[in-house]
C-alpha cells in the first residue's frame, strides 16, 4: 500500500469515527421523516410478518449492555464503521483475486 | 428512510429482493474488471463516512428529523456499481446489526438509498472530471442530490402502497405528498452535504477519487 493510499485511510476514517461515535450522540432524536409520515398517516402498525433480524448485542444504535448513553452510542457507531470498512476491504480483496486468477487462466 | 420490519408485503419485498439483487451481482460483475485496486481503500473509507453520516439525524420542522442518504455523494465520487456495492454493504450492516430497516426489506432499502441516488449521482459524474467545476456543476449536482432523494421517498411511498400498508382512507396522493413534503427539506441538505464533500475531495483528494476515471478517459480517447 502506497504512503498515499495509508493517509487517506486514516484521515478518513478517522473523520468517520468521529462523527459516528461522538458527533451521532448530539443528534435529533425525533422519527426521521418516513417514520413521522407514517405517524401522520396513521400506517405505523406493521400488516405483515417480516423477517426476524439475527440476534445481536445492540438494540439499534446502542450496545445493550452499555444502554443508550454515549458509551453504547458510541461502541455502535465505531463497531458499525469498522463492519462497513471490513466488508469492504474484503470484497475488494476477493474482487483482486478473483480477476487476477480469472487473467491467470487465460480468461480474459 | 430505512423501510422498517413487516410493512411490505411478500410479493413486494421478493421482487426489490430480486432487483436490488441483480443490481448488486452487476456491479460486482462490472468491479472484477474495472477496479482501480488504488479505489478500494477509498471506497472502504466513504463507506465508513456515510455509515457514520447516517446516524447523524438532524432536525427538520417539528417533531421529525432527517439524515443523509449517501448514495447520490458516493454515486458522484466513485461511479455507480463501486456506489451500489457501497451503499448495500452499509444497508446489510445497518440491518442485520442495528435493525435499521426490515430485515426482508434489504432490497427495497438497497433500491431506494442506493441504485436509484447512485445512479443520478453517476449521471452527474461526468461534469466534475473537468480541472474546474464552474457553479453551474455545483448547482445541478445540488439539485441532483435533491431529486434523488425525492425518488427514493417515493418509491418508499408507492411501494407501502402497494403492500397494503397505507390506511384505506388516505389517498395515494396525500401520501406522496407528506412523505415528498418532509423529504423535500431533507433533500435539499442531501445537495448541498454533496456538492460541500464533492469540493472538499476535490481540493484535497482529487485523485482518489477522479483520477482513475481520467486515465481511463485518456486512454479512451488515445
Amino acid at each position: 500500500m502506497t504512503p498515499y493510499n495509508r493517509n487517506t485511510l486514516i484521515v478518513g476514517l478517522a473523520a468517520a469515527l468521529v462523527i459516528g461515535a461522538v458527533v451521532s450522540y448530539f443528534a435529533s432524536s425525533h422519527p426521521d421523516g418516513l417514520e413521522k409520515t407514517q405517524e401522520d398517516l396513521g400506517a405505523a402498525a406493521p400488516a405483515h410478518k417480516g423477517l426476524v433480524a439475527p440476534p445481536v448485542a445492540f438494540n439499534e444504535y446502542s450496545l445493550k449492555c452499555l444502554g443508550e448513553g454515549f458509551w453504547g452510542n458510541a461502541v455502535a457507531g465505531v463497531v458499525g464503521c469498522l463492519l462497513v470498512m471490513g466488508l469492504l476491504l474484503g470484497l475488494g480483496h476477493l474482487l483482486r483475486r478473483w480477476r487476477h486468477e480469472t487473467t491467470a487462466n487465460g480468461a480474459s | 428512510m430505512h423501510i422498517g420490519s413487516g410493512f411490505l408485503s411478500p410479493p413486494v419485498w421478493g421482487t426489490m429482493a430480486a432487483v436490488s439483487g441483480a443490481a448488486v451481482a452487476g456491479s460486482l460483475a462490472v468491479a472484477r474488471r474495472r477496479l482501480d485496486e488504488r479505489k478500494v481503500p477509498l471506497m472502504g473509507v466513504m463507506g465508513a463516512f456515510v455509515f457514520a453520516a447516517q446516524m447523524v439525524n438532524f432536525p427538520v420542522l417539528a417533531g421529525t428529523s432527517g439524515h443523509l442518504g449517501g448514495g447520490f455523494l458516493l454515486g458522484v465520487l466513485l461511479g455507480a456499481p463501486m456506489a451500489v456495492i457501497v451503499m448495500a454493504s452499509i444497508l446489510v450492516v445497518q440491518s442485520l446489526v442495528f435493525q435499521d430497516g426490515g430485515v426482508e426489506a434489504l432490497g427495497a432499502n438497497i433500491f431506494v438509498m442506493g441504485v436509484i441516488p447512485c445512479l443520478l449521482g453517476a449521471a452527474v459524474r461526468r461534469l466534475w472530471m473537468r480541472r474546474t467545476a464552474p457553479i453551474l456543476v455545483e448547482v445541478v449536482t445540488a439539485v441532483g442530490g435533491l431529486i434523488g432523494v425525492l425518488a427514493g421517498a417515493t418509491g418508499v411511498i408507492l411501494m407501502l402502497a402497494w403492500s397494503g400498508s397505507l390506511p384505506g382512507t388516505v389517498t395515494l396522493t396525500h401520501a406522496l405528498g407528506v412523505m415528498n413534503g418532509v423529504h423535500l427539506i431533507i433533500g435539499i441538505v442531501e445537495g448541498l452535504v454533496s456538492v460541500a464533500v464533492i469540493r472538499f475531495v476535490l481540493a484535497t483528494r482529487r485523485e482518489a477519487a477522479f483520477g482513475a476515471a481520467t486515465l481511463e478517459a485518456g486512454e479512451a480517447s488515445r
